[in-house]
């Protein structure tokens, strides 16, 4: 029996998740060979890079918000991971305190420092900068640091009186020098070539200089000096360049039967502002039989404006006017991504250096089967 | 254990590492002083005070005996982690 | 617990520009030169140079009890990142009658993907293809990332 070829609309169904009020159907991605019989779901690189889309919704250094579309969720998943996991950034990794008289105990110093977020030169630090690994012998550990493995920083901060504050004053930092130790403090001791690469504009500096590191009192000092190597995220949080890297499903709204008036009205305060306008039904539409808007011309409707602006509480299903009139829903293949940067990379250049390493994974990967074979 | 043994520390010549190089306090550097001569800080009046071997455990200023040990002046390493 | 070890050295040494030339030893490498690759700590993980094929250890492994069509694999330190790509992949080859991955314990950085094709492939030619599809993927959105950021970089300043 020869089977029909699926309809747009039929297609179109395909890709949506169902969400409805105790239940969320269609989850998993059903483009497989031999799923649908008569279809072919081959992989197929044509097809898929037409049917493939990227839309930029904001491009900032330090948060990117753009849509790809067309993919399966188990590769729009593996950028994430990868963004969140794989990618090489620099952070402080050994701290070496020659004075710590502070409240503030060696160890939990050690561990506030190496959760700074650190901004440099981008040729400096994804080109020049290159790994460091520990040497196997302990005694070659200290000739192991060069100047394009590791970026040397320095905190001296001591605090004293300040004679010259006003008497009766209560406020700490007016009252003593230096008796809040900012990420400011810290100063980059350039070593070798990393003058050429991170000077002036691009030199390693806290992204947030504001961040708070310990507080002091006169006669308190710290004195450290620090080595900044590159990591992952999988290996130590410190290293993950993004603060977080996320997607989310377009939602899908469909207003199956018409809400008029007033109704309309409290449909629209079920959703965010700007997800769903209320228009006038016109002639035309009143016209349409079996449209549901006979008789109702002028009439304010319910139509769909914006559905990415919404935020899917499923608040228009709690009531009963509602429920049968709408079916919501999130499209499977259309992911919304929002990148925030810490401010090593930039939002856009995580994600192409993600699916950068994907490919060089699965490279690394090819070349181990076939040795494999061998 | 040769790496815990106490070693005097060196000066000038040995500060290799020129990017990190610090300044280690003057009132701290005891290379000079008559060997042995050990600072303490009184529980009281936190000053600092200097004792001797087999010296009475006595603060200069206001006479408390609980003295307390300043930190080390070894350098320290820590993973930031 | 704090991981400190207490160094009596002053400092860590670095190879440091301000080391007179009679004090550094004879294994001492100076610091700005300009052919990296003679560095024996050196290894990155990127671009051009070839694989270090010294110190690759095997991380793809065929598990007993496979045949021709119908294998399983284990690769190591890999995880749900590439293994549900992978399988999605693979699933897509209409040779492939069975497709499917398994981390046997989340301790353990290791995962299994099981391949049974149909007569008209091997299970490691299926494997072969999915990463070259990958690969060929990862190209495809890279282009279209980069025009669509051209674009709204352009259409933000018009």
């Amino acid at each position: 029996m020869p089977h029909k070829p699926p309809t747009k609309e039929e297609l179109e169904r395909r890709k949506i998740v169902g969400i409805r009020d105790e239940i969320i159907t269609d989850v998993t991605s059903t483009d497989f060979p031999g799923h649908y019989p008569g279809e072919s779901h081959v992989w197929d690189i044509e097809e898929f890079r037409q049917g493939v889309r990227v839309e930029f919704h904001q491009n900032d250094p330090l948060e990117a918000s753009f849509s790809l579309i067309g993919v399966d969720a188990s590769i729009a998943n593996a950028f994430r991971r990868i963004m969140i996991a794989d990618i090489p950034t620099l952070a402080i990794e050994t701290v070496f305190i020659n004075n710590n008289t502070s409240v503030i105990q060696d160890e939990v110093l050690a561990h506030r420092l190496g959760l700074i977020p650190f901004q440099g030169g981008h040729e400096g630090l994804h080109k020049f900068l290159k790994w460091w690994r520990k040497p196997t012998d302990e005694s070659e550990v200290n000739s192991s640091y060069y100047d394009f493995n590791t970026v040397s920083l320095r905190l001296e901060v001591a605090c004293t009186h300040n004679d010259q504050a006003a008497p009766g004053e209560t406020d700490p930092t007016k009252l003593y020098k230096h008796a809040h130790v900012y990420a400011r403090d810290i100063e980059f001791c350039p070593v070798g070539r990393q003058d050429r690469y991170f000077s002036g504009a691009d030199a390693i500096a806290p992204v947030n200089p504001d961040i708070l590191i310990a507080k002091l009192r006169p006669g308190q000092e710290i004195n450290l000096s620090m080595h900044m190597h590159k990591g992952v995220g999988s290996d130590h949080a410190k290293f993950s360049p993004v603060a977080t890297a996320s997607y989310r499903l377009l939602p899908t709204i469909d207003i199956t039967r018409p809400i008029l008036g007033a109704d309309a009205a409290k449909f629209a305060k079920c959703f965010p502002p700007g997800v769903i306008g209320l228009q006038k039904v016109t002639r035309t539409e009143a016209a349409q039989t079996g449209s549901g808007y006979e008789g109702h011309e002028g009439e304010v409707r319910a139509v769909v404006e914006d559905p990415m602006r919404d935020t899917v509480s499923r608040e228009c299903l709690r009531h009963p006017e509602f429920k049968d009139k709408v079916k919501l829903g999130r499209k499977r293949d259309h992911f919304i991504y929002l990148v925030e940067s810490t401010g090593q990379w930039h939002s856009d250049a995580i994600f192409l250096e993600s699916v950068t390493h994907l490919k060089k994974r699965a490279m690394d990967l090819e070349k181990q089967v076939i040795n494999m074979v061998r | 254990m040769s790496r815990e043994e106490y070693q005097v520390p060196a000066t000038g010549s040995a500060n290799t590492f020129g990017g990190g190089s610090f300044n280690v306090p003057a009132p701290r550097d005891y290379a000079g002083e008559g060997g042995g001569v050990m600072h303490y800080m009184c529980g009281d009046c936190a000053v600092r005070v200097p004792l001797e071997k087999g010296a009475p455990i006595r603060c200069q200023k206001c006479g408390a005996r609980v003295l307390y040990k300043e930190r080390t002046k070894r350098m320290v390493q820590f993973e930031a982690r | 617990m704090p991981r400190a070890t207490k160094f009596t050295k002053e400092e860590p040494s670095d190879a440091g520009s301000d080391v007179a030339m009679d004090e550094a030893p004879t294994s001492h490498q100076p610091e700005s030169r300009d052919d990296m690759s003679i560095d024996p700590n050196e290894n990155e993980e990127v671009e051009e140079d070839e694989v270090e094929e010294e110190e690759e250890t095997q991380r793809v492994r065929l598990l007993p009890g496979s045949t021709p069509t119908a294998a399983s694999f284990e690769f190591l330190n890999e995880g749900h990142t590439l293994g549900n790509a992978l399988r999605y992949i693979i699933m897509k080859n209409p040779d492939v009658e069975f497709c499917a991955y398994a981390i046997p314990h989340p301790s353990e950085a290791k995962m299994n993907v099981r391949i049974q094709t149909f007569e008209g492939t091997t299970a490691i030619q299926a494997l072969e293809k999915g990463l070259r599809d990958i690969q060929d993927l990862c190209d495809v959105v890279t282009d279209k990332f980069i025009d669509s950021r051209e674009k709204f970089a352009a259409g933000i300043s018009a």
